[in-house]
C-alpha cells in the first residue's frame, strides 16, 4: 500500500494528461480504492468489539475480499456509474483514472492487486513490504522505512520542482475553469478559500511524510532498509 | 523537468503554508491521530492558510 503517493499523483496526472480532467473526481478516484477497506484493515474499537479482518491483506487485495476495488475494471465500473447517472463524462474519466493510478502505484508492494479482475491473478513488483496485517503503527514504520517510502519522496520532490501546478493563476486556469464544480462551489465558498482546497491534498500528503518520517526514524529509531522488499524486519505479506 | 524561479508572493506564500505545515507536523507527531484524517488535514490548512489569513488582513 502507499500512504502519502495517492495523495499527490493527481496533480501530476492532471498536469500532464493530454486529455482535459477535473481535479476534484481525479482525487475521490485515487482515494477510492481504499475508502471503504482500510478501517477494517487496521481494526477499529467499537466499545468492548474490535472490527477488524482476519486476514486483512485478503481482505484489502484479495479475492474472495474487497481487492476487486484495486481493479482497473472497477474504475471503469464507477467512472460509467458517474457518467450516465450523474452526467457528467468529465467526471467519470477524472475519476478512472485517478482509480487507476492507485490501482496501479498499489502493485509496488509484495501482495499487489488484481488488475484484471475478475482474473484474481494479483500484480505485484515486490519493492516494499505489505505490512497493513501488523496494524497501523508497526505498518507505518515499515512503510516509511523502505523503498514505498522513498517512492512517495519522489512525487514529492516532483511536486516542489512542479511548484506552479499549486499556483493561484494555475489555479485559475487549468482547474477552475476545466470544472464546473469550482464555479458552483465559489457561489458559497470565496476563491481563497477553494485555492487552499485545491491545495490541501499537497499539504496533507507532504505534512504526513514528514510526521511519519519523524516518528518512525527520529523518535522510534526503526532502522531504514532501502533494500528491493523490504524493509526485511517486517513480515511482509504475499498474495 | 526545469525549475523556474518562484516570485517574491510566490515565497511568501510558500512560507505561509510551511508555517502552518510545521505546526501540523509537530501535533501529528505528538498525536498521530491527528494525521489520519484528511478531512481533519483539509480543516487545518483552510483555517490556518486561509481563514486566519483573511481574518489578520481585515482586522489591519
Amino acid at each position: 500500500m502507499s500512504w502519502v503517493a495517492h495523495d499527490l499523483e493527481p496533480y501530476a496526472i492532471q498536469k500532464h494528461t493530454m486529455i482535459k480532467l477535473a481535479f476534484v473526481p481525479l482525487l475521490i478516484g485515487s482515494y477510492s480504492p481504499d475508502m471503504m477497506t482500510k478501517w477494517f484493515v487496521y481494526g477499529i474499537h467499537l466499545g468492548p468489539w474490535e472490527l477488524k479482518a482476519s486476514d486483512p491483506a485478503q481482505f484489502h487485495r484479495g479475492w474472495p475480499g474487497f481487492g476487486f476495488t484495486h481493479s482497473l475494471i472497477y474504475g471503469v465500473a464507477i467512472g460509467l456509474i458517474i457518467w450516465k447517472v450523474f452526467g457528467s463524462r468529465l467526471w467519470g474519466v477524472s475519476f478512472l483514472i485517478g482509480q487507476w493510478a492507485h490501482a496501479l502505484t498499489d502493485t509496488g508492494d509484495t501482495v499487489g492487486t488484481m488488475l484484471l479482475f475478475p482474473w484474481t491473478l494479483h500484480f505485484h513488483l515486490d519493492a516494499w513490504a505489505y505490512a497493513g496485517q501488523t496494524g497501523r503503527y508497526v505498518d507505518a514504520a515499515a512503510y516509511f522505512s523502505g523503498l514505498g517510502g522513498m517512492w512517495d519522496l519522489v512525487w514529492i520532490v516532483y511536486g516542489l520542482f512542479s511548484w506552479r501546478v499549486l499556483t493561484s493563476s494555475y489555479f485559475d486556469t487549468r482547474i477552475y475553469a476545466a470544472d464546473a464544480f469550482w464555479p458552483w462551489l465559489n457561489r458559497a465558498v470565496p476563491r481563497g478559500a477553494l485555492l487552499t482546497v485545491y491545495r490541501a491534498a499537497f499539504f496533507y500528503g507532504t505534512s504526513r511524510w514528514i510526521a511519519w518520517t519523524i516518528w518512525a526514524h527520529v523518535i522510534h529509531h526503526y532502522p531504514y532498509d532501502l533494500s528491493w522488499g523490504g524493509p526485511h524486519w517486517v513480515p511482509a505479506a504475499h498474495p | 523537468m526545469t525549475f523556474d524561479r518562484p516570485s517574491g508572493s510566490d515565497l511568501v506564500t510558500f512560507g505561509g503554508y510551511c508555517a502552518a505545515a510545521a505546526i501540523y507536523i509537530a501535533i501529528g507527531v505528538a498525536w498521530l491521530d491527528f494525521l489520519l484524517s484528511f478531512w481533519v488535514g483539509l480543516a487545518y490548512v483552510v483555517v490556518t492558510c486561509w481563514a486566519v489569513p483573511t481574518l489578520v488582513r481585515r482586522l489591519a
